[in-house]
């Protein structure tokens, strides 16, 4: 790319196409950060505009919409991105890269429909299921077959980048795997081997149940394939944040990348760890023996590493950017990094949540401390500091040095985008200390009325009213903040005639890829290494789950959310076509 | 591979935490005995359960000196039974399968809390030393009634403690020259044999009578009166045992059948 | 007037100050030290205006 040329220059078409995903990506941010703060009001009391059942509807898309929709269209925008940059070639054939594109918006409507016509009792469409869709509560057909075809998008946006890196290893015989691209591959490489879990769960299972072709599930089995499915698919939504911490945070601190050989053992770690560890999700699962939750407790414990290393690379380089800047002394050299840069501050302060939340996580995963805070509202608490806004506030705070990028207009209200993502870290703040807080009292998550008639909470310091009003008051701090990232992004959009700021380009590491060993880019040999400890840690569970109760479950039919099903058109076309699969 | 000195020490480091873990969680499971919900518990189909021995009467069973079971069942949107009774201080494992969906069981604010999920019998192993009222939640989604799913878990002191059944078996209608026989029946869930004064009155006549029933056995106590004492129209009875009671009324009529029906036990 | 520092630093370091307020009263909390919503709140005022008058002061007039 010339020197001062933004991507969008030199890459027209390219950044047309990531800017179609990132709009995909903000408009779900728009809608679930409303159902969010529909939430927020409703199940503290403060304020009911909805019929508490009609809450569940509200919570399953506040679910879909940011952890499904948001985050993977920013993911796949980012990860163009990152392959067509760094590799310096565009996508091998535009149309197949449209094309997933097109398959993962078909998906993510036909989802987003079967949950929003949950909303009027004039379409007999319900998937009023949740997020997690644990079977035998039951959703519309077009649920799962949405969820389908937006996993197939990307599957096939994985295919696009190796096929481009192929392309570009002709061209580039013996040379190493320009580290962004490196980071997108194993990345995908984890999704493909995660993602399988949740394919086989709704093919195999969940779907044809849900059309009558099956009358029965093992909900312990679509659960644990879930789950197999659930926890990496939280790495999939922080490793565009990594990629960004590790290739753009150097970069606006003013330095460079500490060490790229680790960068690479870090992602590599990740694909090898993040699968084996589902189990732990299900610590207090019947049915799965407790020498399979220990397994996946050490694997879990081992995945904490990865992070630790992020977090020093991270600082580490923000260091070097600084005193590249002149600043100096063991503290102040904090003083000396570039604050007003909204893109830069959302990072940073993105990063400092991100270790409150690991450490959070650890509580999570120590499997006897579980006990304590499974299923109360502790845990949404950890899930906002780590996908809410290790993840989120790192998307936002990217897409302002982004977006300029990719449109070629420079961003409008520099000085509010700064406040917005301060907003942020001040929101989040509030509300999930208020979540960590009512969950070590036993406040329940996923409720519309954690009011009870039976028992009153113990609080240990102030009361529940004031728990209370510190997660509303935080959740109404986060959707301003969203508002107003959304507000910015559409007057960037239009701020034709203008230029960034800041040029392209990224600097090299200080250490190179020249300091690692070849092997760590042999990709074959981690995906093999990935698969052994897949069918390590979860072969002999599933045999167990299977052999306990059965491929098709102990005769446990349907508890649907959908009103009569049977009546739809769409239902009748969908059979049609799984009568021809048959 | 080139790496920095204060990575390698920065590494070290994070492994060493990381081991630390690993091993506080196991000296837990391993030192004090924390143990995880896990695959002990049978599997049972939600169909099966009204059949079952255990689940299709939900109830407390004492097993043991200080050690009681629990056979509870999940469903939307309910617990069963609803109020549980345990005694503080007694090994207490809660049986606990679903009907439907996925649920869970929940003491608020405690340590006792599963998954539940149909199929499968989840199996908690806990001792509350704390008397109380404690709220039983569902905290996994289950339905548009969620948040309505609630039941009770009494934590009685050992000496309020009893696991003492009152039935009485009495007639509703009876001829004017016939009999009227009431029974009143204790039994004791319990292993250890109790002694109940029974008293069973109607009209001016009253039973009182001492017994004492053996550990998972019943007594039975029976009042006779003829019917002619008491004369045409209603009449009141009641029979008690410790602090339980049962009433009910007799009918003295003509052409009636002489029907004897269980009393309206609660 | 002329600040002892930017208004971008400014802002993250009030931010900082709630942020630390919040965790704090609950870290207190768990060793035995409870502080009031209002105790909390006259805290935070406090520490905030104590780092605006710092920041608006100028700078060599405390010397």
């Amino acid at each position: 790319m010339p020197n001062g040329a933004t991507f969008a220059d030199a890459y027209p078409t390219q950044a047309r196409h990531i800017r179609a995903a990132f709009w995909a990506s903000f408009l779900s941010l728009g809608v679930g950060a409303f159902f969010g703060l529909i939430q927020a009001l409703h199940r503290t009391d403060i304020l009911r505009v909805i019929e508490s059942q009609t809450y569940y509807t509200v919570l399953t898309a506040h679910g879909v919409f940011l952890v499904i929709s948001f985050t993977i269209f920013f993911l796949v925008g980012v990860f163009q991105w990152a392959v067509t940059d760094s590799l310096e070639r565009p996508p091998v054939d535009m149309r197949f890269t449209w094309g997933w594109y097109g398959l993962m918006s078909l998906g993510a409507s036909l989802t987003a429909f079967a949950i929003l016509a949950g909303f009027t009792d004039s379409i007999d469409v319900r998937a009023n299921v949740l997020f997690t869709f644990y079977a035998p509560l039951q959703a519309h057909p077009l649920f799962y077959v949405g969820l389908v075809v937006f996993v197939v998008g990307t599957w096939l946006a994985g295919a696009d980048w190796f096929r481009s890196w192929l392309a570009w290893k002709g061209d580039n015989p013996g040379e190493r795997i320009p580290l962004p691209t490196f980071m997108v591959l194993t990345t995908m490489i984890m999704w493909y081997i995660s993602s399988i879990g949740v394919a086989v769960a709704i093919l195999a299972f969940i779907l044809p149940w849900s059309l009558e072709l099956t009358g029965s599930l093992n909900p312990t089995l679509t659960r644990t394939l879930f789950w197999y499915f659930g926890h990496p698919v939280v790495y999939f939504w922080l490793l565009p944040a990594y990629l960004l911490w590790y290739i753009l945070l150097p970069k606006l601190a003013g330095g460079r990348l500490f060490s790229d050989p680790l960068a690479r053992v870090v992602f590599i770690l990740f694909v090898l760890l993040s699968t084996p560890v589902g189990i732990h999700h299900q610590y207090l699962d019947p049915g799965i023996s407790e020498g399979f939750k220990f397994i996946a407790m050490t694997n879990t414990m081992f995945l904490l590493l990865p992070s630790l290393l992020t977090a020093f690379t991270i600082i580490a380089s923000m260091e070097h950017g600084a005193r590249q800047r002149g600043g100096e002394g063991y503290f102040n050299w904090l003083t000396a990094l570039p604050w007003r840069d909204p893109a830069f501050t959302g990072m940073a302060l993105a990063g400092m949540v991100f270790a409150f939340g690991g450490f959070t996580g650890i509580v999570n995963a120590g499997m006897n401390i579980n006990y304590l805070v499974h299923n109360t509202l502790w845990v949404p608490g950890h899930i906002h500091t780590q996908v809410g806004t290790a993840a989120a506030l790192t998307f936002m705070a990217g897409a302002y040095w982004l977006v300029p990028q990719l449109t070629g207009n420079r961003l409008v209200g520099r000085g509010l985008a700064l406040v917005q993502v301060v907003l942020w870290f001040v929101g989040i703040v509030f509300m999930t200390n208020s979540m960590y807080r009512g969950g070590l009292v036993g406040i329940p998550r996923r409720t519309a009325e954690p009011q009870y008639e039976g028992f009153e909470y113990e609080v240990a310091a102030g009361s529940v009213g004031e728990l209370n009003a510190q997660l509303a008051i935080g959740g109404t701090i986060l959707f301003v903040s969203a508002m107003l990232f959304l507000a910015l992004m559409v007057l960037t959009a239009f701020n034709g005639g203008t230029e960034p700021i800041d040029d392209g380009s990224i600097p090299p590491a200080l250490s190179g890829p020249e300091d690692s060993p070849a092997v760590l880019d042999n990709l074959k040999l981690w995906v093999a290494i990935a698969a052994v400890l897949v069918v390590i840690a979860y072969s002999f569970p599933l045999a167990s789950i299977v052999s306990r109760g059965g491929l098709f479950g102990p005769d446990i039919g349907p508890i649907p959310v959908a009103i009569d099903a049977a009546s739809t058109v769409a239902r009748t076309a969908l059979e049609a076509v799984s009568a021809v699969v048959r | 591979m080139r790496i920095h000195q204060y990575e390698r020490v920065w590494l070290l480091a994070s492994m060493v935490l990381i081991v630390g873990f690993i091993a506080t969680i196991t000296y837990g499971a391993v030192g004090l005995g924390i143990t995880m919900v896990d695959d002990r518990g049978a599997t049972i189909a939600p169909d099966e359960i009204n059949e079952d021995e255990r689940f299709g009467d939900p109830r407390v069973e004492q097993v043991g000196d200080d050690e009681y079971e629990v056979y509870a069942v999940a469903m939307t949107f309910a617990f069963q039974p609803d109020p549980i009774e345990i005694p503080a201080d007694s090994e207490v494992t809660f049986y606990v399968t679903s009907r439907d969906v996925i649920h869970s069981f929940y003491v608020v604010g405690t340590n006792t809390n599963t998954m539940v999920i149909p199929g499968e019998i989840s199996v908690v192993t806990v001792e509350f030393d704390e008397p109380g009222e404690y709220g039983l939640i569902c905290t996994e989604y289950c339905g548009a009634a969620h948040h309505e799913m609630e039941g009770q878990l009494a934590v009685l002191e050992d000496e309020e403690f009893d696991l003492t059944e009152l039935e009485v078996e009495a007639p509703d209608e009876v001829e004017p020259d016939g009999e009227i026989e009431i029974t009143a029946t204790v039994t004791n869930g319990q292993l250890e044999a109790i002694e109940e004064t029974v008293t069973v009155e109607l009209g001016d006549e009253t039973l009182e009578e001492s017994v004492t029933v053996e550990g998972d056995e019943s007594e039975s106590v029976t009042l006779t009166v003829d019917a002619a004492d008491l004369g045409e129209g209603d009449h009141d009875w009641t029979a008690s045992a410790g602090d339980l009671t049962e009433s009910g009324t007799v009918s003295v009529v003509e052409g009636s059948e002489d029907d004897t029906e269980g009393g309206d036990d609660a | 007037m002329r600040l002892r520092t930017s208004p971008a630093k400014l802002l993250v370091l009030v931010a900082l100050c709630l942020v630390v307020l919040v965790e704090l009263r609950t870290a207190l909390a768990f060793v035995g030290v409870s502080l009031s919503i209002g105790a909390t709140v006259a805290v935070g005022v406090a520490a905030i205006a104590a780092l605006l008058l710092w920041a608006v002061r100028p700078a060599g007039s405390g010397e």
